[in-house]
């Protein structure tokens, strides 16, 4: 498990954790078990089997344990897409055993977040866009024109630069060829 | 009286290593009365065979353990049948689905009345994944593990068995059961609406209330409510159900649902605070049926439609005439829901904070790239591979020595429609 954490192969984590969790059967698993899960959970955007685990945890853990109820405050928080509220949860000195995926939640929620201003803004306020990327503004503003983003520093208004269209996997000429004859042969049978 | 136990258990042994495994299914059938009366020394026996070699003579013991009317030690008795579920042969089993699959039930149940559900979870996986023949067959065992799954709040497990389609029922010697397969499907649709998969989770839904029946079951009934709420959240309106779906649901069931009949068509209407007062109206019989949070999530979603319907007729609109025109409280608000639809790609739009406007757009996609292009193989593939699995199906429908009798000795009748034929098997 330890090699997992470390080499940060977090879905390979998750199902090792879950697969734990099940052969404790009724009796309940470690703190650190829970707390572990509900990151990946977190880090995974899976916020339904956030939320189910946290229902399930026994309650004296959830009351011994206040790193899992810190967890629990980033998952509220995203659960309700509040941006701001999320990046606050996650400034928080994580323990040893959560860090590396508590900093890996707050980038993927940035890059998530950046991505989606992109989508659906033609221009936004600068200081909103510090919201949606947990900046102070400046530090924003200077982010986003190194993005190549337009600013304009008299309103504060940034134009985001659109998305870049998904890459488009490679087709095997030769082996396409082959599946459309499959599809043929199948419609003239 | 300790002879017969030892009767059993050379017998057990005998048959089991020259694999005489029906006339053994037959001898231990016959001898529970035997072991019933020797409960005390049960365990000795458990003990004394091999869960391995002697799987059939071990799953005997505890289907009379826990027939016993005031089981000494139901903690011993979980202890084995776990340990039974986990080590026994797949193979030997096989002859005795039947016990198997009630045992498995009764398990379940001991863990459900002593309220430890998260323990049951992990033997029944075992459970299934060994007297499954393949994978997309479904036993009765499936309702119990998603109905544990659902006590114990831990659905993960449970959708490594409802992801795949199911083609096969295992009869179970006839003790398979219609209320198994209701509710495999009905609590299926539950796991699914819990984790937000709602496509699968109408589609639970639809499989129960179109199961060929003459009689109204409750299941289906509450299975129809949620699939109400559910279709309306998914497509607006309650979609279309196919042809064979039976007459009791539209005679008998709707008129017991009214609530949600008014609901439906309120919704129609595309008025939010109308909905509003329809929920108020009946808020009662939603919180008794445990479906408010689903009527709560179609407010939301009428919202939603609303805001899509707007896309039809401008092309750009400011935030707080939008905000007008569905009932929302601030421009701050609508921006709210746009934003959330642009990410769920529920509608394709852009947001102009400097002029307060959102601009629509036509969906993006125009069917040209590579992208769409394998996943239009992927389609085919899938097309072309339920087509192989129904001709197969017909295959050996057509060529069972009961259809063959039956189809050629009612041959002046009237011809039997494809629904009768499903109604006969």
């Amino acid at each position: 498990m330890a090699a997992a954490v470390n080499t940060m192969d977090y879905s390979q984590l998750g199902s090792d954790l879950e697969r734990q969790e099940l052969e404790f059967g009724a009796s309940p698993a470690s703190p650190l078990l829970y707390c572990q899960l509900l990151a990946v959970y977190v880090l995974q955007n899976d916020l339904c089997n956030a939320k189910f685990l946290w229902k399930r945890i026994p309650l004296g853990i959830k009351q011994n344990c206040p790193e899992l109820v810190l967890i629990w405050h980033v998952v509220q928080k995203m659960w309700l897409k509040d941006y701001a509220g999320t990046y606050e949860a996650l400034q928080k000195e994580w323990s040893d055993d959560v860090k590396n995926i508590m900093l890996a939640v707050e980038d993927s929620v940035r890059a998530r977040a950046l991505r989606l201003v992109q989508l659906a803004y033609s221009n936004i306020h600068a200081n909103e866009f510090a919201t949606f990327v947990g900046m102070n503004v400046d530090k924003a503003v200077q982010a986003a024109a190194d993005a190549g983003w337009q600013v304009d520093n008299i309103t504060g208004i940034l134009i985001p630069k659109p998305l870049d269209p998904p890459a488009a996997p490679p087709i095997m000429n030769e082996q396409h060829l082959s599946v459309l004859t499959q599809y043929v042969t199948y419609m003239e049978n | 009286m300790a002879s017969s136990l030892e009767h059993y258990v050379n017998m057990v042994q005998t048959m089991s290593s020259t694999g005489n495994f029906t006339q053994l299914c037959d001898f231990i059938n016959k001898s529970s009365d035997t072991l019933a009366k020797n409960a005390s020394h049960l365990d000795n026996v458990y003990a004394t065979l091999d869960i391995q070699q002697a799987s059939l003579g071990v799953l005997g013991i505890l289907c009379v353990k826990f027939s016993l009317s005031n089981m000494p030690d139901l903690e011993t008795t979980l202890i084995q049948t776990t340990e039974f579920l986990a080590k026994c042969n797949g193979e030997h089993v096989r002859y005795a689905t039947d016990n198997y699959a009630e045992l498995c039930h009764k398990f379940a149940q001991a863990i459900i009345d002593r309220k430890m559900y998260a323990r049951g979870i992990a033997p029944l996986v075992q459970a299934i994944q060994k007297i499954q023949i393949h994978p997309a067959q479904l036993t009765s065992i499936h309702s119990s593990l998603c109905q544990l799954c659902l006590l114990s709040k831990n659905l993960k497990p449970a959708l490594v068995f409802l992801d795949i389609d199911i083609t096969d029922i295992s009869r179970e010697g006839g003790r398979f059961d219609a209320k198994d397969y209701l509710l495999y499907y009905y609590y299926g649709g539950m796991i699914y609406l819990a984790l937000k998969n709602y496509e699968r989770a109408l589609y639970c839904f639809e499989i129960v209330i179109t199961t060929p029946s003459v009689a109204v079951s409750h299941i289906m009934m509450e299975a129809y409510k949620k699939f109400t709420l559910v279709s309306l959240i998914l497509h607006g309106k309650i979609i279309s159900l196919p042809k064979y779906t039976p007459q009791v649901l539209q005679r008998y069931i709707k008129p017991l649902c009214q609530a949600y009949m008014d609901l439906a068509a309120v919704y129609l209407q595309n008025n939010l605070a109308d909905l509003r007062m329809t929920v108020t109206k009946h808020t009662d019989i939603f919180n008794r049926d445990n479906n408010m949070g689903l009527v709560k999530q179609c407010m939301t979603s009428l919202i939603k439609k609303n805001i899509q319907r707007l896309t039809k007729t401008f092309l750009t609109l400011s935030l707080a005439d939008m905000a007008n025109r569905v009932q929302l409280v601030s421009p701050k608000e609508a921006e709210k829901y746009v934003l959330h639809m642009i990410e769920d790609r529920e509608i394709f739009a852009t947001i102009n904070q400097k002029d307060g406007m959102v601009r629509f757009h036509d969906n993006p996609e125009n069917f040209n790239s590579p992208n769409m292009l394998l996943e239009l193989d992927k389609e085919m593939q899938r097309c072309i591979q339920l087509d192989e699995k129904l001709r197969d199906m017909d295959r050996d429908i057509a060529i069972n020595p009961q259809y063959v009798q039956k189809s050629s000795g009612s041959h002046d009748d009237d011809l039997p429609g494809t629904s009768g034929k499903i109604q006969a098997y």
